[in-house]
């Protein structure tokens, strides 16, 4: 029987009921140190002295400042190296690594921490994008590395020069200019999202030590282990052979745990300690490490009376924070899918990826999209307000299908968007332009509405993934694979491809755990990747396997290799199950007895890119597809959104494991929900002042929706293992303008353009739309709401 | 200055020498390698770290060791007899109410503290009694669809027992 398509249990279910699997934290190593850091209490700063000679006093403590960086690359960075292990002459942000101390207790490293003397001279500082790019705004890098060429698509990101604009992105086609001002409406909005946190519930950690012959060792808590390598061999110019990454499970990560975050300053200071340094985060400092990017996006669209949009302008501005990060990357991504899934003769799509002194903005589920899909299908309804028509037959009017081609010169294949928005439309029960006035709540002072939204994902493109697959001679076969188990089930649903690849009961296959001694290159698990690169290598390593094995079994059976199947371990002629050989069998006739192994390696490079000069090639692999719907009741006296019901439908292209897709799809629909209703980092004067889960709001148990779904459509992709695609975070995206869609239509078409819609902000659209169809009618005409 | 306490750690009975700092998070996971329980906030506010004292949880990050004097305390590795599972673990696994796992064990121990209290809980009540724990994987349906499993194999069971 094939597991593939079926809810196969997870194999790390028992490990994780019962309180064995295993995390970074837990590892304790021999004569292991604890760490501590003392972070910038100021957003920007010169470091005048930063003194640890008090804090080395005491016996078994060793620190780590800027004194200790000699002989080593002090700088790492995803796309540029401009972040240091500890700060060097300026700290950019409140919450910048100063100095580390790793002593025999956490207490006494606390102790340690306190007697390191810092002295500042406070800089002008800037809070955000538009501050950081005014006249005069103080210059956060002024001496730019050289981007990294590790990375193939930043050849279409343009690096800047003294200025805070790390980089920009641009694509367009048509002449948005004509195209606009001929159209027979105009809109033009500006849409924020603020600074969110990932919220993984395991704090970032890392370990590592050195061994007597110079190799070092890291386990950590990370998603992608063969660039932590990379980026510790640059640092420590080592062989990438003399750097070992070793990752256990991983609690959640979202895109927080992508590229270097704690790894290089345990390296240092394990180096300098010549014992193993562990440091865990606390959860504060957690909410200082990685961040999503707060984004301002200013877009207009022209639309003629017929309903076909016609020109779209988008300028979307994310702060990336103090360190580039993988910022340049994840505003490109949003820079080109910020027109959104729609055919569009004249686009011009901008992005800009800014510094500021704020926690660094790097990855985060939905990579740059769900910050421009909130402006997108939030306008895409007021267009249908405007021209009176339903939005979503405007969206099905306006949608790309099969064999388009996108802003960025791709050809779209694989493409089910119109499937998931039907599927949404049925279940939200949207009833054409009826559903977009509101609907009465059985409560007084309560209205309720529905909203429906789409959206369009590239993923990271061009990238590379090998597996190796062994079979041994009992018929058990393991994957070594460098994708990481962080919660998304990749040994269950990579097990599963390679046993129906083989021909092997899914119980007979294991997939290792991260160690890049012995597992192959795989750029990251991220960007919902794993299934379709790490799941193509697998199932190719598996067939030449599979060959191997009827090559064998062909002589015994005296049939042509070609003539041969395999089910379950058992190889046999097609139409002759009698005639057949068990796996330890081809393995006695092959070797001799039943020893050796056989090998099958694959490396799967996709193929892409955009060019440098026009921002076009191919920008991905494969696209994510979605469509969301929501329910919402909103108490008008107070502003109060409840989310009644949500669905989602995402286009997996094969599903390979349904119930682990439902639950993924579940996680991006929560985190979308807190984003879109009550997340926001807050800072005052630079400083972060919400960094706790009590100050900090993510959705509970309680919030969460009486009817909360997720539907699976599937649009093979020739490229995926059995047609499967990425699928883990497509279904973030729409949620929130989904959700703002239904309040709008709950509030008779008032528009909130900034997240999240907290109550006061949605009383005061309520106040200020009274005050102006007021003043409408005593006016005597204009628009009582847009 | 080190304090010794009696206490029941998962049924067995122990004499803990244990610093009056020291949190029983830190006591369980250093002292007596229960690493089931895990420090996802250290200030009480995201359940990770839950345990059962006397049957109730609590959060064992912002319980001091020494408060568990004649105290009994179980943790995740107690909630079944050795190589065996609890009903709510059984139906976690049944319904994969899980994805990372960080949050899992706490959960797991809420769980069995809300069934201890309220055996007949409705949805409402489950919601409620686990708000306390967060899962940023998002499995909230699952854990509930696991615990409504539990709540009507226990009430099938009685029936079948006052029936016969």
């Amino acid at each position: 029987m094939t597991s593939l398509g079926t809810d196969a249990p997870r194999v790390d279910g028992p490990a994780k009921v019962t309180g064995q699997a295993t995390y970074t934290a837990d590892i304790v190593l021999p004569g292991m140190l604890y760490a501590k850091v003392l972070r910038s209490t100021m957003p920007h700063a010169r470091l005048v002295r930063v003194d640890a000679s008090a804090a080395e006093r005491i016996l078994g403590v060793v620190t780590l400042t800027r004194d200790d960086l000699a002989g080593i690359d002090p700088y790492y960075g995803a796309v540029l190296k401009d972040q240091p292990v500890v700060a060097i002459d300026r700290v950019l942000f409140a919450g910048d690594v100063v100095a580390v101390v790793a002593a025999e207790s956490r207490d006494i490293a606390e102790e340690a921490l306190d007697l390191i003397e810092v002295e500042y001279e406070a800089l002008p500082s800037v809070g955000d994008p538009f501050a950081a790019q005014a006249p005069g705004a103080p210059i956060l890098h002024a001496e730019r590395n050289t981007p990294e060429v590790q990375f193939l698509d930043m050849k279409s990101v343009h690096f800047q020069a003294d200025s805070n604009v790390c980089s920009i992105y641009h694509v367009a086609q048509g002449d948005f200019e004509a195209g606009y001002a001929a159209a027979d409406h105009q809109f033009d909005d500006v849409y924020t999202v603020p600074t969110i946190q990932h919220g993984h519930m395991e704090p970032h950690a890392s370990t590592a030590y050195w061994e007597p012959g110079g190799k070092l060792v890291v386990h950590t808590a990370t998603q992608n282990p063969s660039v932590i390598r990379t980026q510790l061999a640059e640092m420590f110019s080592l062989p990438e052979s003399m750097v070992r990454v070793i990752v256990p499970y991983v609690g959640g990560g979202y895109g927080a745990k992508t590229y270097p975050k704690l790894e290089p300053i345990v390296a240092v200071l394990s180096r300098k300690a010549r014992r193993p340094v562990s440091l865990v985060l606390t959860r504060e400092e957690v909410f200082m490490t990685a961040v999503r990017h707060a984004a301002s996006v200013r877009i207009r669209t022209g639309i003629n009376a017929d309903g076909r949009i016609v020109a779209r302008k988008v300028e979307a501005t994310y702060d990336t924070g103090a360190y580039a990060d993988i910022g340049p990357r994840t505003c490109k991504n949003g820079g080109y899918a910020s027109g959104g899934p729609y055919r569009i003769e004249h686009q011009d799509l901008t992005s800009y990826c800014v510094y500021t002194n704020r926690p660094p903005s790097g990855a985060f589920r939905g990579f740059g999209v769900p910050q421009v899909c909130w402006p997108y299908e939030s306008q895409m309804d007021d267009m249908a307000r405007r021209l009176g028509v339903d939005p979503v037959a405007l969206r099905r009017q306006n949608l790309i299908h099969e064999g388009d081609t996108f802003v960025t010169g791709d050809k779209l294949i694989a493409i089910g968007l119109d499937k998931c928005l039907e599927q949404v439309v049925e279940a939200i029960g949207w009833k054409g332009i009826e559903s977009t006035r509101p609907m009465p709540s059985d409560k007084p002072g309560f209205v309720r509405g529905i909203g429906i939204a789409v959206m369009i994902k590239s993923t990271m493109t061009p990238s590379n993934s090998a597996a190796s697959v062994r079979l041994n001679s009992d018929g058990s076969a393991m994957l070594l694979t460098s994708s990481v188990e962080i919660g998304q089930g990749p040994h269950t649903a990579l097990a599963q491809i390679v046993a129906e690849t083989i021909g092997l009961p899914l119980a007979k296959v294991t997939v290792t755990f991260p160690d890049t001694d012995f597992t192959p290159y795989d750029q990251s698990t991220s960007s919902s990747r794993t299934i379709f690169s790490m799941g193509h290598a697998a199932q190719k390593a598996g067939l030449q396997i599979r060959d191997q094995l009827f090559e064998i079994a062909a002589k015994q059976l005296e049939a042509a290799p070609g003539d041969l199947e395999i089910a379950e371990g058992i190889i046999s002629v097609k139409g002759s199950p009698n005639r057949s050989l068990t796996i330890p069998q081809a393995f006695r006739a092959h070797f001799g007895t039943p020893v050796g192994s056989l090998f099958g390696a694959f490396d799967f490079q996709t193929t892409g890119g955009l060019r440098p000069e026009d921002g076009k090639g191919k920008a991905s692999a494969f696209w994510f597809l979605s469509a969301a719907g929501a329910e919402v009741e909103v108490d008008t006296r107070t502003g109060k959104i409840r989310v009644l019901r949500a669905v989602t439908s995402v286009d997996t292209g094969k599903t390979i494991n349904p119930r682990q897709c439902w639950l993924q799809n579940e996680g991006s629909m929560l985190t979308a929900l807190g984003s879109a209703l009550q997340e926001e980092m807050v800072f005052d004067n630079g400083q972060p002042v919400n960094s706790s889960f009590l100050d900090y709001l993510m959705p509970s148990m309680e919030d969460y929706p009486d009817e909360f779904r997720s539907m699976l459509v599937e649009t093979p992709h020739p490229e995926g293992p059995f047609g499967a695609k990425g699928m883990g975070e497509a279904a973030l995206g729409p949620v929130a303008p989904a959700i703002g869609n239904a309040v709008a239509n709950a509030l008779g078409g008032i528009r909130l353009r900034d997240l999240p819609l907290r109550p006061e902000r949605v009383l005061d659209a309520i106040d200020a739309a009274a005050t102006r169809g007021a003043a409408a009618r005593g006016g005597n005409g204009g628009e009582a709401a847009r | 200055m080190k304090q010794l306490i009696s206490t029941t750690i998962n049924g067995r009975e122990r004499e803990l020498a244990v610093a009056p700092n020291r949190t029983l998070l830190e006591v369980l996971r250093e002292d007596l390698q229960l690493t089931g329980a895990v420090e996802g906030c250290g200030v009480g506010q995201c359940g990770s770290c839950t345990v059962l004292i006397d049957g109730r949880p609590v959060s064992s990050c912002l319980t001091l060791a020494t408060n568990v004097e004649g105290r009994s305390v179980t943790t995740i590795e107690g909630v079944a007899p050795a190589g065996q599972l609890s009903a709510v673990q059984q139906a976690f696994l049944h319904r994969q109410a899980f994805q990372c796992g960080f949050c899992t064990p706490g959960m797991i121990m809420a769980v069995e503290g809300l069934l201890r209290d309220h055996p007949g809980a409705g949805e409402a009540q489950i919601r409620d009694y686990l708000s306390g724990n967060l899962c940023r994987c998002g499995t909230y349906s699952a854990v509930i669809d696991a615990v409504k499993d539990v709540i009507a194999e226990v009430g099938a069971a009685r029936d079948k027992a006052s029936a016969g």
